[in-house]
């Protein structure tokens, strides 16, 4: 039986044509601190809230709590540091769509902000200054509800064939950005995984438990002075 | 000839047979010919529907195959290793390669930018259908030079020209041609992002092909001689599944295009079986009726000495001469109305159907037709062995022969395998075609046993009391030589594949349309968000465009089900929901009706909540099954860190077939207005030129606002989809006239029944009048009682086909039913008046002298 018909796949592409979706989300252990819950565990820890993509939510991840919030997560119970991971990733989410969600998320006290976006924008050839002023608008949210939040972005970058012109103006979004607002930057947030088919899953976009890992590692070089 | 007494261990006179056998046929031509013509139009109205039904199937298949444009297609996302390249050049006879990639292209002209996807092509591929574009010949030279051809929307909103350049990568093309249409683009990307084509020798100076280019690999082949494509791509698909590479064919496109193609096929092997019966009951009919009234002369020559087993042959060997020569010229009559129809209708048909001479189907019809001769003749010509000359005499007032005989039931038998047989041919199903025959046996007995309810009634009702006009005229159904079982059979088959054929026909289009787009929404405008809300639907709105759906959407998870979460699930394996349940990122709308593609199965719809409460929200079915949901289970959604519990309200029925949002669960309003979403907007664009005029003032005001086109994926299969509902709709106009003319071919052959009590009753003073009447009512009664009891079967076996064949919703519609029954019924008086008016209008005498 052929109950796919063709408008049906177009509408199952339809919520898919960002960066990866219709997939698991938040890091369902550590998410269900939103709002409710903040009370009771925010006295004891502060709150490292990871705003993002499929790439912060685990796109494609048997269990989400492989993507790398999770890895990190894991990382600090380990070290015994006093921060509780919040993974806010949303697969398929764009600049322009984090702008809007912001405001849902900051309800909840955040005293490290690290901010992935950017990607499905690329891939779907937004312009660059479009990119560049959403990110400026969430960065501004923070920080007007939490000034003293320390804030952490992570760069991106677009795969080569979407044109070097493009290509270039995309990366240098990142630093500008980091520089402008005093944020603590990973130049690269897919440094040693992007393009390397072994570490990515079959769509060549969303890292595998094992890119997660490397992936972690890239974010934890920087975050980990954030969290002293 | 000697006075010898006869020797009856004589041996049989070949010759001599068949000199007798021409010599009785000799005897009334008039009345053979009308014989052979119930046969001609039998055997003619089969070939047709066949020829037709072969045709057609071939040209929806070919343009089918312009859906992937090649025999064969090979896809994936990483470049091949050599192993595999060695396997992929092995395959097929011609081959073509496509990169195919997103990048951004440049317009240099217009200073403008935007998303593309670049296909980069080597080898002739379409092989199927062509690159349309303007100028014409720009589908095939622009692979000879640095030359691109560029979607024409895309050519609009840039207000580009043929001429112009387009940067892609680092090197600029000179644009050879628009590109209208193409095949293989169904793909969703090219709604996204608009096709623009390069020739792949200039790839790899773009540039844009490098470690970390996300490229997709395409491999097209053509296979010239006829292998089963489908064969192959299983056998390599397991090696192909290692690569992350995936094939596809022209049949598992048509598998994914929907389930018209499978719709189309079954109807017409339902038009096929139809077109079988019909050829049956036209042979069948007049075979039965010729060698009853040759009962007579068949006594008359065993009086003069002719054997059982002579007589038996010389009906034999003339059955098989009228069979043959009616087949031969049904199977001549039935090509050339093939051929002649397209013509006539030329300018009536949206589209041409090609005429070829089927032999498959005229031989079919042929052999059909000669075999369905003999083993109905065979029914009569058994009892023959019995017929004593004393019949003569007797003049057949019982009819001889009819006690039980083993032979007979050998020749049903016979027919039965044969109906089976020649239905597998049609249907290619062992169990189909048993049930198909099963079915037609079912029908044949509810008729069988209609007429003989309606000869015991009559015959017990009609009194003496009544005018003898009435009485005469039931007393025909019921007296000796009635021919009420012959045609109330043969009237209420017909009428029955003509109604069966029509209901299907009617649910079928409708089927078929419902996914055509027609009106619906062709562009999807996505990752609008609340503060643009506003403003893109006063946009669409301005530019003179209908919104035709406006759905908010939030994302969120399920957390918990009945207080099970996926934890549980992992340490316990006897809870029945699905792990994927869990992990998915649904997402969902919210508001306070049902839209016309849902149907609610269960629970009660609830538009309207209270945030304060357990929040009542509807599930589609499929997630129900997969998540072992019922009425009242306790939900707890994950709604972007904020927990909402909810119980299952209802559960719906999606029609995923049509182009709008669909979704998994909806929640009623008043809960999640303040929750972070997006909306969806959908809209008709009428044209390629609205299209990017649209386009370009969106992505000015809203730049993050992304557009899907669906515009050409949807002309592509539309056309293809109305040509199916055409098809559809043209065999079945086309099989019900033939089995019109089959039915009228089948009653006229009554036509010597009633002659000779006629003309007996005008010689004894009847008016005309009164013949009139006495006809006029046998008719009538004979006509719409087997019309009635034919509509009613066709209402059930509607319904089982819908149900089990189709697997479609059945509805038939009363009004065309009603139609159909007077039409029946009319004709059949119609054609019983004609049948008389020779004795109504000439002398008796007369009449008896040719008739006789």
């Amino acid at each position: 039986m052929n109950k796919v018909t063709l408008s049906g796949i177009l509408l199952a592409a339809l919520t898919m044509a960002g960066c990866g979706d219709g997939a698991k989300s938040s890091n369902n252990d550590q998410a269900q601190a939103a709002t409710e819950n903040v009370k009771t565990d925010s006295a004891s820890k502060k709150i490292v809230l990871f705003f993002g993509d499929s790439l912060t939510a685990g796109y494609g991840l048997d269990d989400p709590a492989d993507a790398f919030p999770g890895v990190i997560s894991r990382r600090v119970d380990s070290l015994k540091l006093p921060y509780k991971v919040i993974n806010a990733g949303l697969s398929g989410e764009t600049t322009a769509g984090g702008n809007g969600r912001i405001d849902w998320l900051l309800k909840q006290k955040v005293d490290v902000f690290v901010l992935e976006l950017g990607a499905n924008d690329g891939l779907r050839g937004i312009p660059v200054s479009e990119t560049a002023k959403n990110l400026q608008s969430i960065v501004d949210k923070v920080k007007a509800k939490y000034p003293d939040a320390k804030l952490v972005l992570l760069g991106m970058q677009v795969p080569p064939n979407m044109g070097a012109d493009y290509t270039a103006k995309f990366k240098n979004v990142f630093p500008h950005l980091a520089k402008k607002n005093n944020m603590a930057l990973v130049p690269f947030l897919l440094q040693g995984v992007g393009g390397v088919p072994s570490l990515n899953q079959g769509d060549g976009i969303h890292p595998t438990a094992q890119g997660a890992k490397i992936v972690a590692n890239n974010v934890w070089a920087i975050l980990k002075d954030e969290l002293k | 000839m000697d006075n010898t007494a006869i020797d009856f261990k004589r041996k049989i006179n070949i010759p001599w047979l068949f000199r007798m056998a021409w010599r009785d046929s000799r005897r009334n031509r008039s009345r053979l010919f009308l014989f052979i013509s119930a046969i001609v139009f039998g055997i003619a109205a089969l070939v047709a529907i066949y020829s037709f039904k072969y045709n057609v199937q071939n040209d929806v298949n070919d343009q089918a195959a312009t859906l992937i444009g090649a025999d064969l297609s090979i896809s994936g996302n990483k470049p091949v290793d050599d192993k595999l390249k060695h396997m992929l050049d092995s395959l097929g006879d011609d081959r073509s390669q496509e990169r195919s990639f997103a990048s951004m292209a440049y317009f240099p002209r217009t200073n403008g930018t935007r998303l593309v996807q670049i296909r980069a092509l080597h080898g002739d591929f379409p092989y199927y259908g062509t690159l349309e574009t303007t100028p014409e010949v720009a589908g095939l030279t622009f692979k000879k030079g640095r030359m691109a051809l560029v979607d024409k929307t895309l050519m609009l909103q840039f207000n580009a020209k043929v001429g112009d350049s387009v940067k892609v990568g680092n090197l600029n093309f000179q644009i050879a041609g628009i590109l209208n249409k193409a095949p293989g683009q169904s793909g969703v990307m090219a709604g996204i992002a608009p096709v623009v084509y390069i020739p792949m020798q200039y790839l790899e100076q773009t540039g844009l092909v490098k470690i970390g280019s996300r490229v997709n690999y395409s491999f097209y082949y053509k296979f010239n001689s006829s292998v089963n494509v489908d064969k192959i791509g299983k056998k390599i698909d397991p090696m192909l599944d290692k690569a992350g590479m995936r094939f596809e064919t022209i049949e598992t496109k048509k598998d994914n295009t929907g389930r018209a193609f499978g719709d189309l096929s079954r109807f017409l092997s339902l038009v096929g079986f139809v077109a079988l019966l019909l050829g049956c009951v036209g042979v069948a009919s007049a075979i039965h009726i010729y060698v009853k009234e040759k009962i007579a002369s068949i006594a008359i020559m065993r009086c003069l000495g002719v054997k059982s087993s002579e007589a038996f042959l010389i009906y034999l060997i003339q059955i098989v001469g009228i069979g043959i020569i009616g087949s031969v010229t049904g199977a001549i009559l039935g090509t050339a109305v093939q051929h002649l129809l397209p013509i006539v209708f030329k300018d009536f048909l949206p589209f041409t159907i090609s005429v070829q001479i089927s032999w498959m189907a005229i031989g079919q019809g042929i052999l059909l037709g000669v075999i369905i001769s003999i083993l109905f003749a065979l029914l009569p010509l058994i009892s023959v062995r019995n017929i004593s000359p004393l019949n003569t005499l007797r003049i057949s007032f019982d009819e001889s022969g009819n006690r039980r005989d083993p032979l007979r039931w050998l020749v049903y038998l016979l027919i039965l395998v044969f109906v089976i047989a020649f239905t597998y041919l049609q249907l290619d199903s062992i169990i189909g075609s048993i049930l198909f025959t099963l079915g037609i046996l079912i029908a044949f007995m509810i008729l069988t046993a209609t007429a003989w309810l309606l000869m015991r009634i009559t015959k017990a009702i009609v009194k003496g009391s009544w005018s003898y006009l009435w009485r005469q005229g039931f007393a025909n159904l019921y007296r000796p030589n009635n021919q009420t079982i012959i045609l109330i059979v043969s009237i209420g088959l017909s009428t029955m594949f003509i109604c069966t054929l029509y209901f299907v026909q009617t649910l079928l289009v409708q089927q078929v349309n419902l996914s055509t787009s027609g009106n619906q929404s062709n562009m999807i405008l996505f990752d609008i968000q609340s503060s643009q809300e506003k403003g893109v639907v006063q946009l669409t709105k301005q530019q003179g465009l209908p919104v035709l759906q406006q759905v908010p959407i939030v994302t969120m998870r399920i957390e918990q089900i009945n207080g099970k979460t996926a934890a549980d699930l992992a340490k316990d394996t006897t809870i029945k929901i699905q792990h994927g349940v869990f992990t998915w990122e649904y997402r969902v709308t919210f508001r306070d009706s049902l839209t016309s593609s849902e149907k609610l199965l269960d629970g009660k719809w609830i538009g309207k909540a209270d945030p304060s409460k357990e929040i009542p929200v509807s599930v589609e079915e499929n997630l129900s099954k997969r998540g072992n949901l019922k009425i009242g289970d306790k939900i707890v959604f994950n709604v972007q860190g904020v927990q909402m519990p909810a119980y299952v309200a209802s559960i719906r029925k999606v029609n995923w077939g049509k182009v709008q949002t669909n979704f998994q669960v909806v929640f009623p309003k008043g809960i999640l207005e303040g929750a972070p979403q997006f909306h969806v907007l959908m809209t008709h664009v009428p044209s390629n030129k609205v299209s990017a005029a649209f386009q370009q003032v969106v992505v000015r005001a809203y730049p993050n606002v992304s557009i899907i086109d669906l515009g050409l994926i949807l002309s592509v299969v539309d056309e293809l989809l109305s040509k199916i509902s055409y098809v559809i709709r043209f065999m079945s106009a086309f099989s019900i006239i033939t089995g019109i003319v089959v039915l009228i071919a089948s009653v006229r052959i009554s036509k010597y029944q009633r002659i000779q009590e006629s003309v007996l009753l005008r010689t004894l003073g009847a008016s005309r009048k009164q013949i009139f009447t006495i006809t006029a009512l046998e008719y009538w009664f004979l006509g719409s009682l087997s019309a009635l009891t034919g509509i009613l079967i066709a209402f059930a076996g509607t319904y089982f086909l819908a149900k089990y064949s189709f697997e479609i919703p059945y509805s038939v519609n009363i009004l065309p039913a009603l139609v159909l029954f007077l039409i029946v019924s009319l004709l059949t008086v119609v054609i019983g008046l004609l049948n008389s008016r020779g004795v109504l209008n000439k002398p008796p005498l007369e009449i008896l002298r040719t008739n006789a």
